[in-house]
């Protein structure tokens, strides 16, 4: 039986590559520093996380993706051009590419530049088109905190690809009775369901951190969705992936965690914690942030997406949280069910 | 056109002789080939699977049903005179069953009639491919287009002078070599842009002259009204296409005789845009029906073992002159679209005889422009026919098949598949198309008036009146400039092509243009008089000229 390949030792890689490993598939992880990759199969404990049996880990790029053509690549967006670049040499039209990184590629500086264009932005499955010869590629998104997936708790999560072929790989290798795997073809989507959802559980953790309750989180998580669906249409998503496992379940699941890192950074900064010194102590990104800036540069597209707009100031232009929602709650409101025809 | 070979005779057949042919080998054998073709429809049966809950029996009748309808309601001269009593027959055949479908199955006999009626199909669409015929339309077509292409001619003389100056005006241009090449190496499929019904026959001739062997094609049976014609075409390798059968059944066995005849190594010519362009624009979205049956050709050649490649060859028609400009732009803007196939009969092919007879006196030239070569996956292909990713890397294009290292056949995933091949030959046609003066002037023309009336619709500005659409040459220069210019960086960038017309200076180039566009319609697209004020007769033929380049994003710079 062919071997399954996981790229990348963040949380997620980790959880995914024992779940795997469950499902009675050899698996191989890659791990970008060799110490990592060697510690790894030493002492079969990496990030508090206790490797399955049937997980070995390597450092060499060139073995994992001549040892499985189905491979998951699960870098932050911020690595993934620089990994594929180095990959890329080693894969062939035969390989299934089903990526779980929920970020956008720019590229442009968004420091530098005051609008981006479309063609600007790119997200990792068209990443992975743009710079490999692999077409069936796919994606993994969904309600999937890391910590609990490693504690073996119950869950759920689509694959999305525009190939049967790849939803039915992906399946069959993650498929089980504690994590079921769902299909979608709607790819772009769930992507951006998955990417936008970020800067929400931002929101999220701010209104926790002022000590709101649940109604104003159920406000916040409804019209988040709205947000994201108008968002999605401007790219060209139908808003079908927004009302599944990658949109509202996703939603749920970061806007109520303190798990997650978006929420955490949210929380922060309603104690009065800068974004920076939250990132400083975390060791993985939160790429809400980023989020929040690539929403403003592309609003030449004229989506409406006021959430993110409050976010920005208070982000990036130090406005104080309490007046960013006094902004956010003073804007006109629409029909309740806006964003479906 | 920097850097693009432009042919200046005929060059010799990669194959000299025609009896080694794919196209004749195959076509000799039919009752072979046929079988291969129904074989085919019968396994993958994809066209009853779409509905578990559907018999064949209730498919058939539908069939027939259909069959007879078409018949009586838009019949056609060139429907086949017994056909109606074929289909009588089989209605009468399940009738005659009746009673035993009631004691069960009957599954063998329906199998009977799927048979039957594959076969009757089968034998209808068949192509034949004669020698002789060949070498008479070898000889008669550059005869008729140098009558076709060469401008006013002068006098007896003209008719009896050489065919020379015909590749004056009829350009093929492109990596011609390279096609030669890949001949010897696969399977050619030639994939056309469709303004005119000039294309066929104006394709044909180039393929003829660029040296590669006969390409088959599906030609409209509209067309095959005139006997002589008609033999004529079938004999030279075009089989027959009714437009109006659109079942399940009838477009599986068409996709079958594409997959087959590609699959004999036969070098075919589609049409993937699948009418002719009404507005006069570059296809915008391709029919993928055909263009599938080159992967389904692909993987069966790789699982057959023989791995004989298939080559997709994207070719742009760039004319000065469309002969039925008017017709198509007026349907276009009607958008009359679903009673084409109706109008389609009137052209017919004693039709199209007559009105290319009209116009053997005036026709200022064309371009035909060969894109470079691509797989059936749309990548481009070296000079030893292996495909370069679109990373640079040479790559073996079973791999696209293949699920657990073994090729499999998925109709999805090749869906997706025809899907990008459509998106990169729409890219080829873009890159490939070559600016002709005649398109240009056309573009600045309307681009000017447009601007003028801002605020006004398409429509509204097609209806403006006489008065209010000339331009002033000085105007006209200076957009004309500006225009070019940016269609040089363009051209720098390899998103488009500039005939060598537009090296000329820019007022020679406006007279050239406003000479050739259009050239022979009743009314004049473009003309300057002696003042210097530049004046349409058509706005809609202008604006079919114009648009051709409208998809370029020219327009902020007018």
């Amino acid at each position: 039986m062919s071997k399954v390949g996981v790229i990348g030792t963040g949380n997620f890689g980790l959880a995914l590559a024992n779940l795997l490993a469950i499902n009675k598939k050899q698996v191989v992880i890659y791990a970008r520093r060799e110490e990592i990759a060697q510690k790894l199969n030493e002492t079969r404990e990496h990030k508090g996380q206790t490797m399955h049996e049937r997980v070995i880990a390597t450092n060499n790029l060139g073995s994992i993706a001549n040892e499985c053509k189905l491979l998951f690549p699960i870098v932050p967006s911020s690595n993934f051009e620089n990994l594929l670049n180095q990959l890329s040499p080693f894969l062939t039209p035969e390989h299934i590419l089903i990526h779980g990184t929920k970020g956008l590629h720019i590229t442009a500086d968004i420091n530098k530049v005051e609008s981006l264009d479309k063609s600007q932005v790119l997200t990792m499955s068209e990443l992975i088109l743009q710079n490999t010869c692999v077409e069936r590629v796919g994606c993994i998104a969904g309600p999937n905190l890391a910590k609990e997936l490693a504690a073996g708790e119950i869950a759920g999560t689509v694959i999305a690809s525009r190939y049967n072929e790849v939803i039915k790989e992906g399946k069959k290798a993650l498929n089980s009775p504690v994590f079921n795997v769902y299909g979608s073809n709607e790819i772009k989507g769930v992507e951006i369901a998955s990417i936008l959802k970020n800067y929400i559980a931002i929101a999220s953790g701010m209104l926790e951190g002022m000590g709101y309750g649940d109604n104003s989180k159920a406000l916040l998580i409804t019209r988040g969705m709205a947000e994201m669906v108008f968002f999605g249409k401007a790219f060209g998503a139908s808003e079908h992936a927004f009302m599944g496992l990658a949109g509202i379940g996703d939603l749920m699941a970061t806007c109520n965690s303190k798990l997650s890192r978006n929420f955490q950074v949210g929380h922060n900064l309603a104690k009065g914690i800068k974004v920076e010194t939250t990132l400083g102590e975390m060791k993985e990104v939160a790429e809400g942030i980023k989020t929040i800036k690539v929403v403003k540069l592309l609003k030449s597209y004229g989506f409406n997406s006021p959430l993110a707009d409050a976010l920005y100031k208070i982000v990036y232009e130090d406005w104080d949280i309490t007046r960013g929602l006094e902004y956010l709650m003073s804007l006109p409101v629409s029909d309740d069910i806006d964003f479906i025809t | 056109m920097a850097g693009r070979k432009t042919i200046k005779k005929p060059l010799p057949h990669v194959f000299e002789n025609m009896e080694e042919w794919p196209i004749y080998k195959t076509y000799h054998n039919p009752d072979e080939f046929l079988e291969k073709v129904k074989g085919r429809v019968l396994e993958y049966l994809s066209w009853s699977q779409s509905n578990e809950n559907t018999s064949l029996r209730k498919e058939l009748k539908n069939i027939v049903y259909q069959e007879k309808m078409r018949l009586s309601k838009t019949p056609w001269k060139s429907d086949n005179p017994e056909e109606k009593a074929f289909w009588n027959d089989i209605k009468k055949q399940f009738k005659s069953v009746k009673s035993i479908d009631n004691k069960g199955d009957t599954k063998d006999f329906d199998n009977e009639i799927l048979i039957k009626i594959l076969d009757y199909y089968g034998s209808e669409m068949v192509a034949n491919f004669k020698p002789s015929s060949f070498r008479f339309a070898q000889k008669a077509l550059p005869y008729i287009y140098s009558r076709l292409i060469n401008s006013f001619p002068q006098g007896l003389y003209k008719i009896f002078s050489s065919t020379d100056k015909l590749y004056d005006r009829m350009k093929i241009s492109g990596d011609i070599e390279h096609l030669r090449a890949l001949e010897k190496m696969g399977t050619l499929i030639v994939v056309p842009t469709h303004y005119s019904n000039l294309d066929s026959p104006t394709i044909g001739l180039s393929l003829n002259n660029i040296g590669l062997a006969a390409f088959t094609y599906g030609a409209g049976v509209n067309l095959f009204t005139i006997k002589s014609l008609s033999k004529f075409m079938h004999n030279a390798g075009a089989y027959k296409v009714d437009r109006r059968r659109k079942h399940k059944l009838y477009l599986e066995t068409l996709k079958s005789y594409s997959t087959t005849a590609l699959t004999e190594g036969v070098n075919s010519l589609f049409y993937p845009g699948g009418s002719r362009s009404r507005s006069g624009m570059l296809e915008e979205k391709l029919k993928l029906g055909l263009l599938g049956t080159a992967l389904d050709a692909q993987r069966i050649n790789l699982e057959d073992g023989n791995g004989k490649k298939i080559f997709i060859v994207p070719v742009t028609l760039n004319y000065h002159y469309v002969l039925e400009a008017k017709k198509l732009i007026e349907r276009h803007l009607k958008n009359e679209g679903k009673e084409d196939y109706l109008e389609d009969e009137n052209a017919s092919s004693f039709g199209l005889l007559k009105r290319t007879v009209k116009v053997l006196t005036s026709n200022p030239g064309m371009t035909i422009s060969f894109a470079p070569a691509l797989d059936v996956f749309g990548n481009k292909v070296n000079e030893n026919g292996e495909s370069i990713s679109k990373i640079g890397n040479v790559i073996d294009i079973a791999d696209y098949f293949k699920l657990h290292g073994k090729i499999r056949r998925d109709v999805q995933r090749d869906q997706q598949y025809t899907q990008i091949l459509g998106e990169r030959i729409l890219k080829e046609f873009k890159a490939n198309t070559v600016v002709l003066s005649s398109n240009l002037v056309a573009y600045v023309a309307f681009q000017i008036i447009r601007k003028r009336f801002s605020q006004f619709s398409v429509f509204e500005i097609l209806s403006l009146p006489k008065d209010e659409t000339t331009i002033s040459e000085i105007e006209f220069k200076i957009v004309l400039d500006r225009i070019r210019d940016r269609l040089l960086n363009l051209e720098k960038e390899g998103k488009i092509i500039l005939s060598s017309e537009l090296e000329l200076k820019v007022e020679e180039l406006m007279i050239v243009g406003i000479k050739k566009v259009g050239s022979s319609h009743a009314r004049y697209v473009l003309r300057k008089n002696k003042k210097g004020v530049i004046s349409t007769q058509s706005m809609k033929l202008l604006y079919y000229y114009h648009n051709k380049l409208a998809s370029y994003g020219l327009d902020e710079f007018v």
